[in-house]
């Protein structure tokens, strides 16, 4: 045919991802390699009713009103707290797809909770003969809730311990508590950040404390779209590294400024994990929403390491 | 007068009456000049010139660093000029740029980074070598001053090349990658300057030296030295003529000249290198100094073995060599936390019931609701 196909020369593998594109009729590249399933909430047909007998908190939290055993719990507290709670939004966990239908046990009854399906394995699931042998030590999560409320911060500030606000710095309540050792910024449009925590787990137990502790000074605090916004790992692979010929070799992707800072900055594409590499062999990666992230990044950069250990 | 016919009025964008698109040109020509008169201050050549007011044209289309302050435009201009520099093997630190632009370095270092980062540029590291030759060319010890004794004027090339040769042994030795870089070529320089003519210039202090060379005196300098002065008495210890003396930090400087010379040979025997047997039960120095194996790369990519070094059937030295490691790793600072997560931490599963009295504890009593409104003096 005389018509010849006006083909690109190079092939978009990976299509730019403008905050226009709303209607993608397929999934795109870029949504398979950094796939995090915690970016999608799922899709909730239209007449769900709200069954909260799977919320094992705020379950609880309304039985424990009904015994009545804190003399603080006025009765409409408790009466607004649990019409709120009927009403209480989807509880995003990102996994949320295995529980509304089963009867779950009582929880005062048992004194478990049955566990939602844990985010991701506890450990790498690649087999240690043919990686690494290091696994990479979570070191800090940070997680973001809607309490869905507005709060009074100095109401905050003056009825809990572990406030701290001053509104000239800062626009928000920090807020600690000591098991699991985290920290909270908690801001009067009720949205909440926790941070310090060590897994995707002790992170939620956290935020749902503070939640609580919100709750207790008399604000209808929800827990809406629970989110891990960013995990941190740390690991050492036990041989000193020369920087400066890491960033000969991968300069793409690396940034070496002594001047400004002593370790190497590598922005690995897949998974889209910053690490931060130093002389000594330790490393840090960042910029995972999952973990499984952190521990294929590492066993990417292991190799390239290794590589560095043995040329003379 | 003559009055505007009010029916164009409607049609014409307020970008194209009020002469906005010039006003943004604007902008990019007095960024350009500037980065044009930088590369001029700083004598580089033309196309550097060309390359840099590119970058520069690049970055402000970009959607980052199109709306930034002006003080940022400032210093993205330098940025470009910078990595052009480092991109030729230019050696020009930041600390330079920021001065000459009065930038605060923590700016300059967050502009620097996105610019890096948004233009995708791959910078190559800075090349010390190169540093050593500019950074030396603002010392005032080559030529005879009135507040500069006879005995403390050098020759430049002499210095030049010997500060060389001990930035590369530093560079070999651990002492430079993560570190910055000016204070290991202030360090280099002095230990340089003393041992051309060290009969007159061992009473010198690093501080003095940088005074009277009308250099600033950067703080991880001593450091520097004392580290440097480590690896070469190491390395002393291996010259069995240099044995017989004792030596210490002063003492060694004397014969930097000899230890530079043979500094491949003394380097494998002071110090546990690769996997070889042979390096370590290498009997050291009773030949003549001359003799060294061929240098063996040991700076290349590589990493010293971590284990320790064999120590058995070999004669006691002065100052058993010691794995070649980064300072950071021979004395490693105490672990702040054990940080190892326990069993009981691992089995959370998040769902956990909250006890009220756990959450109570972080409540405020009545009475210290009180007590802190008064001291607050809150309503």
């Amino acid at each position: 045919s005389q018509f010849k196909d006006d083909l690109p020369t190079s092939p978009q593998l990976f299509p730019p991802m403008s905050p226009y594109d709303v209607d993608l009729p397929i999934q795109t590249t870029e949504d398979v390699l950094f796939g995090s399933q915690f970016n999608q909430p799922k899709e909730l047909p239209a007449d769900f009713s709200v069954d909260l007998s799977f919320l094992p908190d705020i379950t609880q939290y309304n039985k424990e009103q009904n015994r009545s055993e804190d003399g603080h719990e006025t009765q409409k507290e408790l009466d607004g707290s649990v019409s709120r709670n009927e009403d209480s939004g989807i509880f995003m966990d990102g996994s949320s797809s295995s529980c509304p239908d089963t009867t779950q046990p009582s929880p005062e009854a048992s004194g478990v909770c049955p566990p939602l399906t844990p985010m991701t394995p506890m450990t790498p699931v690649t087999p240690a003969s043919e990686s690494s042998g290091i696994v990479p030590q979570l070191q800090n999560i940070v997680s973001t809730v809607n309490l869905a409320c507005k709060l009074d911060l100095k109401n905050i500030a003056l009825h809990a311990r572990n406030a701290e606000y001053n509104p000239k710095r800062f626009a928000a309540v920090i807020m600690r508590i000591r098991e699991p050792r985290t920290t909270a910024l908690i801001f009067s449009s009720g949205k909440m950040v926790c941070t310090g925590a060590k897994s995707e787990e002790q992170s939620r137990l956290a935020a749902r404390k503070y939640a609580r502790v919100v709750q207790k000074l008399g604000f209808p605090a929800k827990f809406l779209d629970f989110k891990i916004q960013n995990m941190v790992g740390s690991c050492d692979v036990r041989f000193p590294i020369r920087l400066e010929g890491l960033v000969l070799t991968h300069q793409q992707f690396s940034s070496y400024e002594p001047e400004l800072f002593p370790g190497l900055i590598y922005r690995m594409v897949k998974p889209r994990i910053v690490l931060l590499i130093f002389v000594s062999g330790k490393v840090v990666l960042t910029g995972a929403k999952e973990r499984s992230e952190i521990y294929e990044a590492f066993e990417n950069i292991y190799p390239i390491l290794k590589g560095f250990k043995k040329a003379s | 007068t003559v009055w505007p016919n009010t029916g164009c009025f409607s049609e014409v964008a307020y970008s194209q009456s009020t002469g906005q698109k010039e006003q943004l040109s604007r902008c990019l020509q007095r960024g350009i000049r500037r980065v044009q008169d930088l590369c001029k201050v700083l004598q580089l050549p033309r196309v550097f010139e060309e390359t840099a007011v590119s970058y520069f044209q690049r970055a402000l289309q970009h959607p980052s660093f199109h709306l930034v302050s002006l003080e940022k435009k400032e210093l993205l201009g330098g940025c470009c000029v910078f990595v052009t520099c480092r991109q030729h093997n230019w050696p020009v630190t930041m600390g330079t740029i920021c001065s000459l632009l009065y930038a605060k370095q923590e700016l300059f270092a967050s502009v620097y980074l996105s610019l890096q980062k948004e233009l995708g540029l791959s910078v190559p590291a800075l090349s010390l070598a190169d540093l050593v030759k500019t950074h030396l060319n603002s010392f005032r010890l080559f030529q005879h001053a009135s507040d500069v004794p006879a005995p403390f004027v050098e020759d430049k090339d002499k210095m030049i090349a010997r500060t060389m040769q001990i930035v590369e042994l530093a560079s070999e030795t651990w002492l430079v990658t993560g570190r910055h870089p000016v204070p290991i070529v202030t360090a280099a320089a002095f230990l340089s300057w003393q041992s051309l003519q060290p009969a007159s210039r061992l009473t010198c202090t690093l501080g003095r030296f940088c005074k009277l060379a009308g250099v600033d005196l950067p703080p991880p300098a001593h450091l520097r030295l004392k580290e440097l002065l480590e690896i070469l008495l190491r390395m002393a210890s291996q010259l069995a003529w240099l044995r017989v003396f004792n030596m210490d930090k002063k003492t060694v400087v004397k014969h930097i000249g000899d230890l530079l010379q043979n500094r491949i040979f003394l380097l494998k025997n002071a110090f546990c290198l690769e996997d070889r047997e042979e390096q370590c039960a290498a009997a050291p120095g009773e030949d003549s100094p001359g003799v060294g194996s061929p240098g063996f790369p040991l700076a290349t990519g590589g990493a010293a073995q971590e284990e320790g070094c064999p120590s058995e059937g070999k004669r006691q030295r002065e100052g058993s060599p010691r794995p070649l490691l980064p300072p950071c790793l021979i004395n490693p600072r105490k672990r702040l936390r054990t940080a190892a997560p326990n069993a009981s931490d691992s089995a959370i599963t998040g769902d956990e019931p909250i006890s009220d009295s756990e959450i109570e504890q972080y409540l405020r009593g009545p009475d210290e609701i009180r007590a802190f409104r008064k001291a607050k003096a809150w309503p």
